[in-house]
């Protein structure tokens, strides 16, 4: 069953990015004047707001995993595979 | 493992999956805008060979390594190349577009200020490669 959920999954995926594609792509008529180097000047600043957001997040999230799991931390329990003669 | 709960991934998967459609949508919406060609562009034929570039304009006259337009005009380059892979940068424009021999690409700007400005090739394509460079010359409109 998870095979098969899988396959449309993918199926979907590629049926639906030409749609996408064809749906929103420019068409015929005349572009507008744009100033190319807002826009992919916009684009890359926007991007890298994105990377370095999700990098400090994920950086502090392993920062805090190491400090608070620790073994020396007041908190720390013993696991399962650990033994519990702390 | 008993009363362990997973929904936090379940949430880091939703947020990843997220910010990549929106990082992809926002690209491609990018893209889309930067390659529509505006009506009555003008045509420039660049063809790229070793190494330097030539420029063909509309009413066949042809320049080399100087590139001459004017302000507040579009301009759609269709760019060829005699030999092998070149790439033609303006860099202060952000125009570049890969010359790869036996097809036409196209790129489009307009220039919006009078100057001079650099031209350079942009993939490695042998000795003077270094040196395959040219000037773009924005002049004021002539009508």
């Amino acid at each position: 069953m998870e095979r098969i959920v899988g396959l449309f999954l993918v199926l979907a995926v590629l049926v639906m990015i030409p749609a996408i594609d064809l749906a929103f792509a420019a068409g015929d008529e005349p572009g507008e004047y744009v100033d190319r180097r807002v826009i992919i000047w916009n684009l890359f600043f926007r991007m890298m707001t994105v990377a370095f957001t999700v990098g400090a997040v994920v950086a502090g999230t392993l920062i805090w995993l190491v400090w608070r799991f620790r073994e020396s931390h007041p908190k720390a329990k013993p696991t399962a595979y650990e033994g519990t003669d702390w | 493992m008993s009363g362990h709960s997973n929904w936090p991934e379940w949430i880091y998967v939703a947020v990843v999956i997220a910010l990549m459609a929106w990082v992809g949508a926002e690209a491609w919406n990018a893209e889309r805008i930067i390659e529509h060609i505006p009506e009555g562009a003008e045509v420039i034929k660049v063809t790229g060979q070793q190494w330097f570039w030539t420029f063909e304009y509309e009413d066949g006259t042809k320049t080399i390594g100087d590139l001459y337009v004017e302000v507040g005009k579009a301009y759609k380059f269709e760019i060829r190349s005699k030999d092998v892979i070149h790439s033609f940068n303006i860099h202060d424009y952000v125009v570049l577009m890969d010359a790869v021999p036996g097809r036409v690409n196209t790129v489009w700007f307009a220039p919006d200020a009078v100057g001079e400005h650099d031209i350079q090739c942009r993939e490695y394509c042998g000795l003077i490669h270094y040196n395959m460079r040219g000037t773009l010359h924005v002049e004021e409109p002539s009508t």
